[in-house]
């Protein structure tokens, strides 16, 4: 079948001038923080790497405690190209993360999440948490010393909020401890749960992008000269910087292969300075400002309380901003997005160095 | 007695009707699916038997790790010659301990806490000291328990 016949095909039964209308129409504003724009792409765009690396290591995993670490060694050491795409689908993490955080950040400190597009804040946070589990339970398929650890506190740690915690850390562990059946469900997260529910989620997200535009920051609102067309325009200028982030991940991958650590022994300590991911690295300095005992009560629990509130606080952010929903200047909330970015870029950095 | 006019119409009965059968048909499906997605809790165990031989000639100044149901628990040999049981697990977040004989303390090193021999808290975040069993011996058994319990194996 030639392509015009193939053309005739398709335009007999779907309407394709409706679709060039919206790609004709798709524009997208000019202006100082343009470049911001691109982070959602990027991330969008890492993902897949994810997918596609992640499918293809699911062929050779074993999830099953005994297993699980020897099949990595396996991957890594016998199979074709096994130690560059178990390398790409690390690197492609961290940058994946690394990347959300700006998007998020961004977001906030522009405040996009304003009205009309509180949605749009809302679903983006949820895939953020989704890519932090995503990392932790990655993470701990490894099956090593260090993972284990790091699953350890991280569930203990949720099992401190009051009320749910032990309802939620028994779900996580499938148990009162973190065991081979820990492994097992930490798999079904990472393979099945997870990514269907960011599926679902991206593809809300997107649309609402599509629906709602580009949002123009309100100080910016009066600088915006013209607008360029998103087909080609931004599409080339997102393929560009694709290509270059391709080449990011490719060359970290090469010339620093993530290591493994020795297999996870149930009954051993974890290796001395032992530190988490380094997207965890600002929630494990903040519990480690707390003592023992606070006034009498656990401080354990206090920490945890009041970085759960933070992080609600942060999420509800749009619904608290009343100002900038009405489009109007909003000081206040400018303060807060910069004490949070703050926060977690000196405590991300207190706990790479200590 | 016949009313003259309905209290509710015909619609409005067959809506509440359907709807109180979907609301009831997914609101079963999510519990049986609740239900068995989450686990069974087992327990901690109350005791654990272990054989005498092969912790009680352990060195002075050293530990020895033995499986605490999915947890680890140590065998203790004090500098002061006296053999007590702990869980090898910290109070704070849940990792497991180390001994340091040069220090004669017990060290976590997730978040930096210690402890001293008795299991008091010296230093860090743990907000509970360690948590020491009782330890009997029955001849070759060496019988670790919570305390409290009393333990009584069946003769051989």
């Amino acid at each position: 079948m030639s392509c015009q016949r193939l053309k005739n095909w398709i335009e007999d039964r779907y309407d394709l001038d409706g679709l060039r209308g919206f790609a004709k129409h798709k524009l997208i504003p000019v202006h100082r923080y343009e470049v911001l724009y691109y982070t959602g792409g990027l991330a969008m765009f890492l993902f897949i790497i994810q997918f596609i690396t992640g499918m293809v290591l699911s062929f050779y995993y074993i999830p099953y405690f005994e297993q699980a670490h020897k099949s990595i060694i396996e991957i890594v050491t016998k199979l074709n190209m096994g130690w560059f795409f178990r390398s790409l689908h690390h690197w492609g993490a961290q940058l994946s993360i690394g990347v959300l955080f700006i998007h998020v950040f961004s977001t906030l400190l522009l405040k996009s999440y304003r009205k009309p597009r509180e949605l749009l804040w809302i679903t983006g946070f949820i895939l953020l948490g989704i890519s932090i589990f995503f990392g932790l339970s990655g993470y701990f398929l490894l099956w090593d010393e260090r993972a284990f650890a790091a699953v350890r506190v991280a569930t203990g740690g949720a099992g401190n909020l009051p009320v749910i915690g032990g309802f939620i850390k028994s779900f996580l562990r499938g148990g009162i401890d973190v065991t081979g059946d820990t492994l097992t469900r930490f798999y079904a997260f990472h393979v099945s749960v997870l990514p269907i529910l960011t599926l679902i989620l991206m593809g809300i997200h997107i649309a609402l992008v599509q629906y709602h535009g580009m949002s123009v920051p309100i100080s910016e609102e009066k600088n915006v000269r013209k607008h360029v067309p998103f087909f080609p325009n931004v599409l080339y200028k997102d393929f560009i910087i694709w290509l270059v982030a391709l080449g990011v991940v490719v060359t970290l991958s090469i010339l620093m292969p993530p290591e493994i650590g020795k297999k996870a022994d149930t009954l051993a300590a974890p290796p001395e300075n032992i530190k988490p991911e380094w997207y965890f690295l600002f929630l494990f300095q903040t519990l480690k400002l707390f003592p023992g005992d606070l006034m009498g009560l656990n401080g354990e629990m206090i920490a945890i309380v009041l970085i759960s509130l933070g992080i609600l606080f942060f999420f509800l952010i749009p619904f608290f901003d009343r100002r900038s929903a009405r489009g109007e200047k909003s000081p206040v909330f400018t303060w807060i997005g910069i004490i949070y970015t703050a926060y977690f870029i000196v405590m991300t950095i207190i706990g790479f160095l200590t | 007695m016949k009313l003259k006019f309905s209290l509710i119409s015909r619609r409005q009965f067959l809506n509440t009707l359907f709807g109180g059968w979907v609301v009831a048909f997914l609101s079963g499906s999510f519990y049986a699916l609740l239900k068995f997605a989450f686990p069974t809790l087992g327990k901690e165990p109350d005791f654990v038997v272990l054989n005498a031989k092969d912790f009680l000639d352990i060195p002075f100044n050293s530990v020895k790790p033995f499986a605490w149901g999915g947890k680890l628990g140590f065998i203790f040999k004090r500098p002061d010659n006296k053999t007590v049981a702990l869980k090898g697990v910290c109070t704070h977040m849940e990792c497991n301990i180390a001994y340091k004989p040069e220090d004669k303390k017990f060290y976590c090193p997730c978040h930096k806490g210690w402890f001293d021999m008795d299991g008091k808290v010296l230093e860090g975040p743990p907000p509970k000291p360690l948590e020491f069993f009782e330890l009997t011996q029955e001849g070759e058994k060496l019988i670790v328990a919570k305390k409290g319990i009393k333990v009584e194996l069946p003769k051989a």
